[in-house]
C-alpha cells in the first residue's frame, strides 16, 4: 500500500470533500495560495478550488470561528483552521458558547456542521504560546465533538467524517505528526467517531495514548516486547465520543493501565479516562491507574527543559515496569 | 418625517410596532406575577428600529439578534404564541423551552437566533453573509447589536471582515445610550458609533431611531447596496429603552428629565401622528389595530399558559445532531 | 472512677462471645485482676478479670447472652461513687473492623470467586499488596481444595435464629449421649390395632418416665435446677423453613388417643406454618425422630433450656438372642443426649431404661 504523510492525508481529505460537496469551504490565516497554510496542509487547494473557497482571513480568531458558525447554520460546511491550538483561546466564546450550544438552545432548529482544525503539541522549541495541548478544554464542552488522530490513515478517515457530520468538531492535529508517513489506501474510506483502535496487542498492561504519544507508546511497546513484557496500546482516536468499551475491555484483559497524554496532568484527558476506568473496570485492576502527562507547567523554551516535560518512551517504559 | 411609503405599508408597520409594545408590556406584567422564569430585557421604546429594519427586508433575509430580542423576533414575523411560550419555558415554545427569552430563534423566517453574549452575533452575521455570497442567493443579513457591543473585539473583527469581503450585511447599532447601567460617554471617546465604520472602509450613517420611516429608508438603501455586492453598511439608530436594562432594574442611573424627553418622542406616538396627519388615518382605524393587537397577545398568553412544560428527559436531547 | 468491663477479643477472628457464669453479683466488692465473669467464645472459655478494684455496680449482660466484642458487660465504680443514668446505658460498641488486608480490586474479586479469605494469601506487591497472581498461585497450591463458590445464601431469619440457639445450647450444656436398643414388637402391635403412631406411644411413655424421673424434667437457671410439674413434651417437626418443635402440654395426663390427636393437629399446623406462640412454648423435653431417614442412632442437640432430648432411630428387623435362641424382632435405637451439668450418666441411664421398659411392655396390644 502507498505511504503518505499525515499532512498529505489531511490535504487529501479536504480535497476529496471539497470536490464531493460544493458547500464545503475553508477559511483561516494564510491558508490560501500565498502561503498554503502555516503547516502546509492546505497547500495547493486554493489553486484547485479558488480563493473564495480557500479563503485567507484577517487575524481574527473569534470572527473566524464565528463566521464558520454563521455559515454552518445557513447551509454551508466550513472548515476553519486556527493556526496554533493555543490560539483557540481567542475564539473560546464562539467555540464553546456559540457553536457548541446553538443547536441545543434553539431547541434543535439548526445544525452546525463545522470543523475547526488546529495543531497542538510541543517539541519544536516555540515555547508557551505555541506548544500546548488543550484538547481537554473541548472534551469538557457538551455539543462539541473532539477528534485526535495519530496516524495519516486515522487523520484522513476522521477528517472526512468530521466534514460530513452535522456537529461542530474540534479536530486536534499535532505539529510533530505532519511529516510522519503511514499507509493510506487509495480507495475512499471514512472512520466513525467513537471507535478506538488497538494499535498493538498485549496482555501484561494497557497503554492508552493519544496523538503523538501513540507513536511513543508503540516505540515503548517494541522495547518492552524484547524484555518479555507484552503491552497493549489503545488509541481512542476521538475523545468525544470516547470509545469506553474498547478501553475497558483492554483493562479487563491486562489488569493494568497507563494513560499517556501530552496535556498537563491536572484535569487533563488522562484524568477523565482514569475516572472512566475506575468507574467501569475497578474489579479488574490489579494495580493503581497510572497517568503520564506533562507536569502542571507552561511549556518552556530551552530544548533540554522542553524535552524534560514531555512524556517519552523512557518514562512510559518506566511506568509500565513499575506496575507489573 | 418625509417618506414615500404607502399608507398601507405604514399601517402594517404601525401594527407591528403596537404588537411589540403590547407584547413587552404583557411580559412585564406576567413577570410581576411570577410567571416568567429568569429575567427579561424589554424592547419597549425601540420598536421603530426593529420594525423599520425588518420591514425593509425580504422573508428570506437573515436577522441576528441579542438578549433584547423580542422586538426583532416579532418584527421579522415570528409567531406571538410560540414566542410567548418560549419565554415561559414551555414545550411549545420556539426552542422547546431550551432557550428562553434570550435565545429565541425561528430559522423558518431567517431569524438566526438571539445570543446572550454581547457582540457574539456579529461574527455569526458575517458567516451568514459569507454563506449568502458563496451561495449567490442575494440574501441580506441584518445584524442587531447595541452601542455597548461596539466596544467588543468581535465588532471590530466583524466589520473588518465584512468590509474586506464586501459581504451583504446591514449592521444595525441600536444606540439606546446605556449598556446596562453604563452611559456611552463613560466608556467611549466618540459620540457616534457610526463614525467607526470609516475605520473599516465602510459606510456608517446615523439615523433617528425613533422614526420608523427613517430607519426603513436607511435599511432599504443599505440592503440594496449589499445585494449589489458593494459591501456592508453600519446604521446607527439613536433610540431609548423605556424600561430598565432587565426586568428588575429601576434604571435610577438615568436622569428623570432625559427619560421624560425620550418618552415624548415615543416612536409609536410619532407614527400615529404621522398617519393621522399625513395619511388621514382615522383614530378609530388605529384603535382597531390596537385592539386586535391586544387580542392577539391575549391569545398568545392563553396558549403559552395552557402549554405543558417539556418532559425532564428533554434536557438530554438535541445536544448533537 | 467508673470502669467498664467489656467483652474481650479472645482471638484474632472472634467477633462475639457469650457471657457465662458471673462469679460476682451486683454490689460485690471486687479486686483488680480477680476473675469476675466467665466469657465463652467459639473456641475458648476465659475467666475475665476485673480491670479495676471497687464495687461491681451494675451487670449489664446476663449469663447466656451473646454480645459483640467490646460491648460493656458491667460497670465497676469506686466505693464512694454512684452511677448516673448515662453511665448505665450500654454503649453500642464500634463495629469491629476487619484487619486491613492490602489487595488489588482484581485480587479481591478473584478471591471472592474462589471463596478464599484474603488473610490466607501472601501478597508480593508493593507494601505487601496481594495481587491477582498471588491469589492465582494460592489457588493452584491449594490443589483445588478451595472450590469456586456456586451460590451464596444469607443466614437470616429462622435459619439464623435456629443457628444461634443450637450453637448456644451446644456451647453451654456439656452434652453426653447414651444409646439403647428397644424391642418395639408390642408397640408395633399397638400401632396396628389402635392406629396410634409410634410418636404418640413415645410421647406417652416419655411423659410418664419424666414424672417418675423428675430430675430429667428440668432446666438449669443460673445456679438453680428448676424441676417442672408437668411433662410438656415437644415433638420436632421438619418444615420448609427448618425445625419447629410443637409441644404437647401435660402429656402425662393425656390418653394415648388424645396425644395422637394432638400430634396430628400440631403436625398439620406445623407443615402449613400455622403454629402459634403457645403451640411452641413451655416445652420441658423434646423428642426428635430421624428414623424415616434410615438413621439408626445419633447425637441430638438439646433444645435449650431443657435438660435432655431423645433421638429416635429407624425400626429394623434384626436377629436377637432370647433365652439362648435367635429370633427376629423389630428393634429401634433410642439416643438420649443430656445436659451433664444437671445429671450424670447414671440417672440419665435410669431414665432411658425406664422409657425402654415402658415401650417394651406397653399394654393394650393384647386383644
Amino acid at each position: 500500500m502507498r505511504k503518505i504523510t499525515y499532512r498529505e492525508a489531511l490535504r487529501e481529505a479536504l480535497q476529496e470533500e471539497m470536490r464531493r460537496d460544493p458547500t464545503v469551504f475553508l477559511l483561516g490565516e494564510d491558508i490560501g495560495r500565498h502561503w498554503g497554510g502555516a503547516f502546509k496542509v492546505t497547500d495547493g487547494l486554493a489553486e484547485e478550488f479558488g480563493d473564495e473557497r480557500v479563503r485567507d482571513t484577517p487575524i481574527s480568531e473569534s470572527a473566524i470561528v464565528g463566521t464558520a458558525v454563521g455559515a454552518a447554520i445557513t447551509g454551508m460546511r466550513p472548515v476553519a483552521e486556527i493556526m496554533f491550538g493555543d490560539l483557540t483561546a481567542l475564539a473560546m466564546d464562539q467555540i464553546a458558547n456559540q457553536a457548541a450550544k446553538i443547536r441545543y438552545m434553539f431547541g434543535g432548529q439548526p445544525k452546525c456542521p463545522l470543523v475547526i482544525r488546529t495543531p497542538f503539541g510541543a517539541g519544536v522549541n516555540i515555547a508557551s504560546h505555541h506548544s500546548q495541548s488543550l484538547e481537554a478544554w473541548f472534551m469538557h464542552v457538551p455539543g462539541l465533538l473532539v477528534a485526535i488522530p495519530s496516524t495519516p490513515y486515522d487523520a484522513k478517515g476522521l477528517l472526512k467524517t468530521a466534514i460530513r457530520g452535522n456537529n461542530p468538531v474540534l479536530f486536534c492535529e499535532h505539529k510533530l505528526l505532519y511529516p510522519i508517513e503511514g499507509e493510506v489506501p487509495e480507495e475512499e474510506y471514512t472512520i466513525s467517531f467513537g471507535t478506538a483502535e488497538v494499535k498493538h496487542e498485549g496482555s501484561d498492561a494497557t497503554i492508552v495514548a493519544t496523538s503523538y504519544m501513540v507513536k511513543k507508546a508503540l516505540d515503548a511497546a517494541k522495547t518492552l516486547d524484547k524484555e518479555g513484557l507484552s503491552v497493549e496500546v489503545v488509541d481512542p482516536r476521538t475523545l468525544t465520543p470516547l470509545d469506553k468499551q474498547t478501553i475497558v475491555r483492554s483493562v479487563k484483559k491486562t489488569g493494568r493501565i497507563v494513560i499517556v497524554s501530552e496535556d498537563c496532568k491536572t484535569a487533563g484527558v488522562s484524568a477523565e479516562i482514569a475516572a472512566v476506568v475506575a468507574e467501569e473496570a475497578l474489579d479488574y485492576l490489579d494495580a493503581p491507574i497510572r497517568r503520564l502527562a506533562e507536569p502542571d507547567t507552561p511549556i518552556p523554551f530551552s530544548p533540554p527543559l522542553e524535552q524534560y516535560v514531555i512524556p517519552n518512551e523512557k518514562t512510559i517504559i518506566k511506568a509500565v515496569k513499575e506496575m507489573v | 418625517m418625509a417618506s414615500n411609503l404607502t399608507k398601507e405599508k405604514l399601517i402594517e408597520m404601525y401594527q407591528k410596532m403596537v404588537e411589540i409594545r403590547l407584547f413587552e408590556e404583557k411580559v412585564f406584567d406576567l413577570y410581576g406575577q411570577n410567571l416568567v422564569p429568569g429575567t427579561i430585557h424589554l424592547y419597549a421604546g425601540e420598536e421603530a428600529v426593529a420594525v423599520g429594519v425588518c420591514s425593509a427586508l425580504r422573508k428570506e433575509d437573515y436577522v441576528t439578534s441579542t438578549h433584547r430580542g423580542h422586538g426583532h423576533c416579532i418584527a421579522k414575523g415570528a409567531d406571538l404564541r410560540r414566542t410567548m411560550a418560549e419565554i415561559l419555558g414551555k414545550k411549545t415554545g420556539y426552542c422547546k423551552g431550551k432557550g428562553g427569552s434570550m435565545h429565541i430563534a425561528d430559522f423558518n423566517i431567517g431569524m438566526l437566533g438571539a445570543t446572550a453574549v454581547v457582540g457574539a452575533g456579529l461574527p455569526i452575521a458575517v458567516g451568514a453573509g459569507l454563506s449568502a455570497k458563496l451561495r449567490k442567493t442575494n440574501q441580506i443579513v441584518a445584524c442587531f447589536f447595541g452601542e455597548g457591543a461596539s466596544n467588543q473585539g468581535t465588532f471590530h473583527e466583524s466589520l473588518n471582515m465584512a468590509s474586506t469581503w464586501k459581504l451583504p450585511i446591514v449592521f444595525v447599532c441600536e444606540n439606546n445610550l446605556y449598556a446596562m447601567g453604563t452611559r456611552q460617554s463613560r466608556v467611549m471617546n466618540i459620540e457616534n458609533v457610526a463614525d467607526r465604520a470609516v475605520a473599516y472602509g465602510m459606510e456608517g450613517v446615523v439615523v433617528n431611531g425613533n422614526d420608523v420611516m427613517a430607519v426603513h429608508e436607511a435599511t432599504i438603501k443599505a440592503a440594496d447596496k449589499g445585494r449589489r455586492g458593494e459591501g456592508p453598511t453600519l446604521i446607527e439608530c439613536k433610540t431609548y429603552r423605556h424600561k430598565g436594562h432587565s426586568r428588575v432594574d429601576p434604571a435610577k442611573y438615568r436622569p428623570k428629565d432625559e427619560v421624560q424627553e425620550w418618552l415624548r418622542r415615543d416612536p409609536i406616538k410619532l407614527l400615529k401622528e404621522h398617519l393621522m396627519q399625513k395619511h388621514s388615518a382615522a383614530e378609530a382605524e388605529l384603535q382597531t389595530i390596537e385592539k386586535e393587537a391586544a387580542l392577539a397577545i391575549e391569545e398568545a398568553v392563553k396558549f403559552a399558559m395552557e402549554s405543558p412544560y417539556p418532559a425532564s428527559e428533554e434536557a438530554l436531547q438535541d445536544v448533537y445532531a | 472512677m467508673v470502669t467498664k468491663v467489656v467483652m474481650p477479643k479472645l482471638s484474632l477472628t472472634m467477633k462475639e462471645g457469650t457471657v457465662g457464669k458471673w462469679y460476682k453479683k451486683e454490689g460485690d466488692t471486687v479486686q483488680k485482676n480477680e476473675p469476675i465473669v466467665e466469657v465463652v467464645s467459639e473456641k475458648a472459655t476465659y475467666d475475665l478479670e476485673a480491670p479495676a478494684s471497687g464495687i461491681l455496680r451494675k451487670i449489664m449482660v446476663e449469663e447466656g447472652v451473646d454480645v459483640p466484642v467490646n460491648q460493656v458487660l458491667a460497670i465497676i465504680t469506686s466505693p464512694d461513687e454512684t452511677l448516673s443514668e448515662t453511665d448505665m446505658v450500654a454503649e453500642k460498641p464500634k463495629a469491629e473492623k476487619e484487619p486491613e488486608v492490602l489487595a488489588s480490586p482484581s485480587a479481591k474479586r478473584l478471591a471472592k470467586e474462589h471463596g478464599i479469605g484474603l488473610s490466607l494469601v501472601k501478597g508480593t506487591g508493593p507494601y505487601g499488596r496481594i495481587g491477582q497472581e498471588d491469589v492465582e498461585r494460592f489457588v493452584q497450591e491449594s490443589h483445588g481444595v478451595f472450590s469456586k463458590v456456586k451460590e451464596t445464601i444469607e443466614l437470616t431469619g429462622f435459619r439464623k435464629t435456629s443457628a444461634e440457639r443450637v450453637s448456644m445450647s451446644f456451647r453451654t450444656a456439656p452434652h453426653s449421649t447414651i444409646m439403647m436398643e428397644v424391642d418395639v414388637s408390642h408397640a408395633a402391635a399397638l400401632h396396628q390395632k389402635l392406629h396410634v403412631s409410634y410418636t404418640a406411644v413415645l410421647v406417652k411413655v416419655v411423659a410418664e418416665a419424666l414424672i417418675e424421673h423428675s430430675i430429667i424434667n428440668s432446666s438449669l437457671d443460673g445456679n438453680k435446677i428448676r424441676i417442672f410439674e408437668s411433662a410438656n413434651v415437644g415433638v420436632a417437626v421438619a418444615t420448609e423453613n427448618g425445625l419447629v418443635v410443637p409441644v404437647i402440654h401435660n402429656a402425662e395426663k393425656r390418653s394415648l388417643q388424645e396425644i395422637e390427636e394432638a400430634i396430628e393437629e400440631l403436625g398439620a399446623k406445623a407443615r402449613h406454618g400455622k403454629l402459634t406462640e403457645e403451640d411452641v412454648s413451655g416445652g420441658t423435653f423434646t423428642i426428635t425422630n430421624l428414623g424415616m431417614y434410615d438413621v439408626d442412632l445419633f447425637t441430638p442437640i438439646i433444645n435449650p433450656p431443657e435438660a435432655a432430648i431423645l433421638g429416635v432411630g429407624a425400626i429394623k428387623e434384626k436377629p436377637v438372642a432370647i433365652d439362648g435362641k435367635i429370633v427376629v424382632k423389630p428393634l429401634m435405637m433410642l439416643s438420649l443426649s443430656y445436659d451433664h451439668r444437671i445429671v450424670d450418666g447414671a440417672p440419665a441411664a435410669e431414665f432411658l431404661r425406664k422409657v425402654k421398659g415402658k415401650i417394651e411392655k406397653i399394654a393394650g396390644a393384647e386383644g
